[in-house]
């Protein structure tokens, strides 16, 4: 060996450090752990038949669901002993029930087809529900950090139509039917009797009959009278601003308006028309605009103008991402087969970007980031929609 | 060793009849201390097989799809900024748009340059093995307890590895040439002294024996591994996953470019 090349060894040799043991590897492992991440999304995306990921999520049957922002589902399932008296939380994602909610002295003979609405705070943290058979004419709020019914508020004659909490947790407002006695409330959270109780009991601001909707007929037209029935859907703007309630007008030929409200005073911003029965709005991510779905319909509402296009395809549940132009939506009845679909609609170009059939869905969410969407039904399945793109 | 063994013992005059009994034991040890040798090289082999054959599948990942997958990154995040712009008031359009951008540039790291050639799939040939099992046996870092030779026989190995990986059968030649002519591997002691250290060798070895197989656990365990199994198992099937996959990423990145270009432009 030259004396050089032998030095150089001596060298090397003494720069490792010789107490631990094994070998010290060439570069192969550390680009294993560079490449980990890249190697994950090619498996998983490899398995991917489908961005449509479709669980069973619970037996029976629930009058009402809701997802959270994280993935979960509340409903009382029609196949438990119980049914009717507990409130039981699935988790869509790991596909397991997580905990079951009683309400104390309620008890199961009141059936489980009555109506029920829910609703959860961001991230999951509180869970407001409400039973038309409960003793207890409130709002029930559980933390579910604690695991605990934490006490009733918001005392209610008409049962809540919808209950919503605004993207940021600072409102939640509820909307019921009931003609005259009808009401749109908000609360300002974090104002309730304790630092544990998020709303007071009494709603910080709330409004019966909207301006303007005092009386509408529809006589010369229909022959038959058309009035104020109530507020149906809610919809905060994804500020967190501004609360938009659709306005329900009495009558089988009647057009139900959208009333758009500041959030903090409840005062009357704007309001618009729609196309028939409203059953569902969402605001698009850049709160200029807003999709609605009527009579199976999509449309969409440009809210500085308040003009209205109607969209290329049919819906009667509609959830625009949270940044994304993009808006899942679900339509019962498919052209020429009569059949249930989920779909993504890029809204920019109208193009539908992914679909799956789906019935009876009864709640659609995107999750707090919006790289996955929801949808539950009232028969208990439960789809996941998660695309590379998003 | 070996030479040190041959020393010591070739100037007895007959077998074991004439030995004392620590040179028996010594005898006794030697020839564990071969058997484990010879154990120890097959595994280090095995491992070496195992982490180039890896080494030159993740290059070829990297290469075909990893590369694909940063141009899809790229792309998201040219959606998220244009988007984000749109929205000026929706933190969390921004918040998202800084995140696709810093997710951009951590794909574009991981997936590294995209090379001129295409890289190859990693096979040793038979002359390889051998080599590199003699290289083993030889200069195995555990295979001595003398603290300055450990320090030498780790930079060998590691080298040797390194050679193995490339396929460079004179350099893995040179090593065990290197380390055989080097004068401090000529060594003269007792017949004591010798076994404590050939005792000591063969504890080393069985330690490092139980590392290696604790080393392949975790490689057959890694989702490179089981990504590359899964790609030799469907090509024995006539199938090409990592075509596949690069269908799948190119179909993405064709809708990311669609909706790329119904958004207003981002003026940087």
């Amino acid at each position: 060996m030259p004396v050089h090349e032998k030095e150089n060894t001596e060298m090397e040799a003494r720069k490792v450090d010789p107490a631990p043991t094994g070998i010290v590897r060439a570069d192969s492992q550390g680009l294993m752990v560079r490449s980990a991440g890249l190697v994950r999304r090619g498996l998983r995306d490899l398995a991917r038949d489908s961005n449509w990921l479709i669980k069973k999520v619970f037996a029976g049957r629930s009058p009402s669901v809701a997802i959270s922002d994280t993935g979960m589902v509340c409903a009382i399932p029609s196949s438990l002993q119980d049914a009717g008296q507990r409130l039981v939380l699935f988790d869509l994602e790991m596909n397991v029930s997580t905990m079951a909610l009683a309400v104390p002295g309620e008890s199961a003979e009141r059936g489980a087809n009555e109506a029920a609405v829910f609703s959860w705070s961001p991230g999951s943290r509180y869970l407001v529900a409400a039973r038309r058979g409960w003793r207890a004419k409130a709002l029930h709020i559980f933390d579910l950090h604690s695991k605990m019914l934490l006490g009733t508020f918001g005392d209610f004659a008409e049962f809540p139509a919808q209950l919503v909490w605004s993207p940021n947790g600072d409102y939640f407002a509820a909307a019921s039917a009931g003609g005259k006695n009808a009401r749109l409330r908000v609360w300002r959270t974090g104002a309730g009797p304790a630092e544990t109780m998020p709303c007071a009991p009494t709603p910080t601001h709330e409004m019966g009959l909207p301006e303007g909707f005092e009386r509408q007929t529809y006589e010369a037209e229909f022959g038959e009278e058309g009035g104020f029935s109530g507020y149906g859907s809610l919809a905060f703007s994804p500020d967190g601003k501004f609360l938009a309630s659709v306005v329900e007008i009495r009558g089988d030929w009647a057009d139900d308006s959208v009333v758009m409200v500041e959030a903090a005073t409840l005062r009357k911003i704007n309001v618009f028309h729609g196309q028939g029965h409203i059953t569902d709005i969402s605001w698009t991510p850049d709160g200029r605009g807003m999709i609605y779905c009527a009579a199976g319909q999509a449309y969409r509402v440009d809210l500085e103008t308040l003009e209205a296009e109607s969209l290329p395809f049919g819906a009667e549940f509609c959830a625009c991402h949270p940044h994304l132009r993009l808006c899942l939506c679900f339509s019962s009845w498919l052209k020429n087969s009569a059949k249930g679909r989920l779909f993504v609609v890029d809204l920019n170009t109208l193009e539908i970007l992914d679909e799956h059939s789906a019935e009876n869905v009864a709640h659609l969410r995107w999750n707090g980031d919006g790289t996955k969407a929801y949808a539950a039904t009232s028969d208990g399945m439960g789809y996941i929609y998660e695309s590379p793109l998003i | 060793m070996a030479l040190k063994a041959t020393d010591e013992l070739g100037s007895r005059p007959s077998a074991t009849t004439t030995l004392n009994p620590e040179e028996q034991e010594l005898a006794r040890k030697r020839a564990e201390q071969a058997a484990i040798e010879g154990e120890l090289a097959e595994r280090e082999l095995r491992s070496a097989n195992l982490r180039a054959e890896l080494g030159a599948f993740e290059q070829q990942y990297l290469h075909f799809v990893g590369s694909r997958y940063a141009e899809l990154d790229e792309l998201k995040a040219g959606i998220a900024e244009r988007t984000a712009r749109e929205q000026p008031s929706n933190a969390r359009a921004q918040q998202v748009a800084r995140e696709a951008r810093e997710h951009a540039k951590e794909t574009k790291t991981a997936a590294g340059e995209k090379l001129e050639s295409s890289p190859q799939a990693f096979e040793a040939s038979p002359e390889m093995k051998r080599l590199y099992r003699d290289v083993a046996k030889r200069i195995h870092p555990d295979l001595t307890s003398d603290r300055n030779d450990r320090a030498k026989r780790q930079a060998l190995m590691a080298e040797a590895n390194e050679a193995y990986r490339r396929g460079d059968d004179a350099r893995l030649a040179k090593i065990l040439t290197e380390y055989e002519w080097s004068p401090e591997q000529v060594q003269g002691e007792g017949a004591g002294a010798e076994l404590i250290r050939v005792i000591r060798g063969i504890s080393q070895a069985r330690g490092r024996l139980g590392e290696i197989e604790a080393e392949l656990q975790e490689l057959l365990r890694s989702d490179l591994y089981q990504l590359k199994t899964r790609v030799d198992q469907a090509q024995r099937d006539g199938r090409d996953v990592l075509k596949e996959m690069i269908d799948k990423v190119e179909d993405q990145i064709a809708q990311a470019k669609r909706r790329l270009e119904v958004l207003t432009p981002v003026n940087r």
